[in-house]
């Protein structure tokens, strides 16, 4: 494979990547600001390039399409969806019933402003609806946060990996800044990999039926299951914290972001350092797993001030004091509405930090 | 020659299991010829499961399936015709 | 002594289809007549071992534990679009659902108009019976008017609600669907009262086996049975086949309302 640099939208490298990673099935609604992913799959549908792209539907609303792809998904395809804010909403009751019935699959939500229609500007307000489960009963997904387009191309291989290796569903939550923003990227080679999927279906195998179903009537055997879950996704918890540190080895704070504000975060970063002040970042590239242990290493080591740059009123700021343990102080920088802060705003919020 | 007994062939026959019936009265109901009513006796569920008998009210039995095709419950079982 | 020589020879027998399992169906419910139609119409076609039932919500919810198929669970509603999505990555598999009028007309009729109308080549199979019997009794978008249920108590007054749902008729309008059929599946009342008709089944058995037919020959097909619900209509099983029979089958006629293939005049 040519390894060529591309210059790309996000939402189009973010399409591109979930192709060359064997993508089977796309099922989607347009809503801005992620119709360029169905529109990219729509125009490279029937590519020999992509032999395992064998499906794309355009669905009659969200609701269908995240059906549709329980439907593929239980077939042991990579099936994917992608969508935006109202349209995230509706696909909670089916990603509930895939996380029950352990289907993997890949769910795209490029966060717009909200809550209700909202507008059309970057925000990270869908962070607690991706991350603590957004649809009904006890599950978790496992989510992906991008904050580059490199990264938008790269992650669609790591989601279905995660995704088959732990029969859940798996997110990645972008924002609408991310989905429309130009980088030059190359496309990291994918090695092929190969999952179980006995578990699919594929019509009985003489006595053997698969029966994927969510529904478990009798009150112990849903309990064995729910605590399935909970050892799953505390397996989950354990191998899968992923995240990036910038200049945070000698850092007295630390900026914690993700996403846009990842990249705002990490210029403000270099502007402190030329005044000074030894400032670093923690970018969670999960944010389900949340990097709990690497922001506790980092309380481990001595760092008292971290300062956390969101997109929504203070949401993974509850996660970084849950991991921090009360033995750091804490200051946020928050947006919303599509406003972003820029890396002067967080330079001066740093700098007023007592420290 | 002492003992020489004709035994009638039942030539149709019809297998309910008794367990599953459900004594909803259907396969009663559709019989052409009656042969088949509901016990007096109790299932383990509490049911009144239907009985087979080949003589029925009007005739005999001619292993129509009608009873098959209309039982809700799985409970006819089979249905068969005697082949000498 | 004479003895007879010969054997019985089975003409209608046990199906490896079902797993024998005693059903959750009230005694007398078309659940269970639809349930050994399926199952009979599978084990002729040989296609146990590709077939995929979509479990619904309602009545139908435990299909899998009687039909001995794969089976996935669709939300209440979703059946058409999960089969959609098997359907579209495995078109070698024979894919159905059974739903009940809730689930079909009500919280999954866009899902099931969209399915018809893209021509999937699936098999959906409507049990109606004018009311929600899993939950209890309410109305379903099929409940005649005046009928009492336990959210129309004083009986369904259409001047509030609209009028009854006519699924076949609506998707027949589409161009999409290959096969819309309505049965009227209960015994049927005759002039002598201890006698019923069991012509209901007999139409069911065909249409059931036209419907994964047509499926084979890549068309949707679609086949709603007017059933009875006695539980919910507060009847005895007998009286509620009349109802069945006198006041649905006149709002829901059953007729053939689509039929692309011939499939019944072969």
């Amino acid at each position: 494979m040519t390894a060529a640099r591309e210059f790309l939208r996000g939402n189009e490298a973010l399409a591109y990547g979930a192709l060359k990673t064997g993508l089977n099935a796309f099922f989607g609604y347009p809503i801005t600001p992620s119709s360029e992913i169905p529109e990219t799959l729509a125009n490279e549908f029937g590519n020999p390039r992509y032999p395992g792209f064998k499906v794309f539907l355009q669905a009659a609303s969200e609701l269908e399409a995240i059906n549709m792809v329980i439907g593929a998904a239980s077939t042991g395809a990579k099936a994917m969806a992608a969508t935006s804010g109202p349209g995230f909403s509706l696909k909670q009751e089916g990603i509930s019933y895939a996380a029950a019935m352990e289907l993997p699959m890949l769910i795209v939500d490029v966060n717009r402003g909200g809550p209700g229609l909202g507008n059309l500007g970057p925000e990270q307000t869908d962070y607690f609806q991706a991350t603590k489960g957004g649809g009904h009963g006890g599950y978790r997904n496992i989510v992906l946060a991008p904050s580059s387009v490199p990264d938008m191309a790269a992650f669609p291989a790591l989601a279905f990996s995660l995704a088959f290796q732990y029969r859940n569903p798996v997110l990645i939550l972008a924002d609408a800044f991310l989905g429309q923003l130009k980088e030059d990227l190359m496309f990291p080679e994918v090695p092929a990999q190969e999952f179980d999927t006995s578990w699919a279906t594929t019509g009985a195998r003489g006595p053997e039926r698969h029966i994927l179903s969510s529904m478990h009537l009798d009150l112990p055997e849903l309990s064995r299951h729910s605590e399935h879950l909970r050892s799953k996704f505390e397996e989950i918890d354990r191998r899968e914290q992923r995240s990036e540190k910038y200049q945070t080895d000698d850092a007295d704070v630390i900026l914690v972001a993700f996403g846009i504000c990842a990249r705002l975060s990490q210029r403000a970063v270099v502007m402190l350092r030329e005044k000074g002040i030894r400032a670093g970042l923690l970018r969670p590239i999960t944010i389900s797993p949340f990097p709990r242990g690497e922001l506790a290493a980092l309380v481990q080591r001595g760092v008292k001030n971290f300062l956390v740059v969101e997109l929504n009123t203070g949401q993974m700021l509850e996660d970084v004091r849950l991991a921090t343990g009360g033995r750091a102080r804490l200051a946020s920088v928050q947006r919303v509405g599509g406003l972003l802060p820029s890396p002067l705003d967080i330079v001066r919020q740093v700098e007023a930090m007592p420290r | 020659m002492a003992g020489v007994v004709a035994t009638e062939v039942q030539k149709s026959r019809v297998l309910v299991d008794a367990e599953l019936c459900k004594g909803c009265d259907l396969c009663v109901v559709v019989c052409p010829q009656g042969n088949l009513s509901l016990s007096s006796s109790r299932n383990r569920s509490g049911y009144h499961p239907a009985v087979f008998s080949f003589h029925g009210v009007k005739g005999d039995c001619t292993a129509c399936g009608l009873c098959y095709w209309v039982c809700p419950d799985f409970a006819i079982t089979e249905v068969s015709r005697w082949k000498a | 002594m004479i003895g007879v020589e010969g054997h019985y020879e089975v003409k209608l027998g046990q199906l490896p289809t079902l797993t024998g399992k005693p059903t959750h169906y009230c005694a007398g419910c078309e659940h269970g007549t639809l349930t050994r139609l399926i199952a009979y119409a599978l084990q002729e076609l040989g296609a146990r071992e590709r077939t995929v039932l979509v479990d619904s919500v309602g009545c139908s919810v435990l299909a899998h534990e009687y039909l001995n198929t794969d089976a996935v669970q669709a939300p209440h509603g979703r059946a058409p679009a999960v089969m959609t999505g098997i359907k579209r990555m495995r078109p070698d598999l024979l894919v159905f659902a059974v739903q009940g009028d809730g689930d079909a007309v009500s919280i999954g009729l866009s899902e099931l108009i969209y399915a018809a109308n893209r021509g999937e080549p699936i098999t959906c199979f409507l049990v109606n019976n004018g009311i929600y019997g899993m939950t209890g009794g309410q109305m379903a978008p099929t409940t005649p008017a005046g009928m009492i249920t336990t959210t129309t108590p004083h009986g369904r007054d259409i001047t509030l609600t609209g009028p009854p749902i006519d699924a076949s008729k609506l998707l027949a309008t589409l161009e999409g669907p290959a096969y819309v059929k309505r049965v009227l599946l209960p015994v049927t009342p005759t002039p002598s009262a201890d006698f019923y008709n069991a012509r209901g089944s007999m139409e069911g058995a065909r249409s059931v086996q036209n419907a994964f037919r047509v499926q084979e020959m890549g068309g949707f097909a679609f086949v709603e049975f007017v059933s009875t619900c006695s539980v919910n209509w507060k009847m005895s099983i007998l009286q509620s086949k009349h109802y069945a029979a006198e006041v649905l089958a006149k709002i829901f006629p059953p007729g053939l309302y689509k039929d692309k293939f011939g499939v019944e005049k072969r």
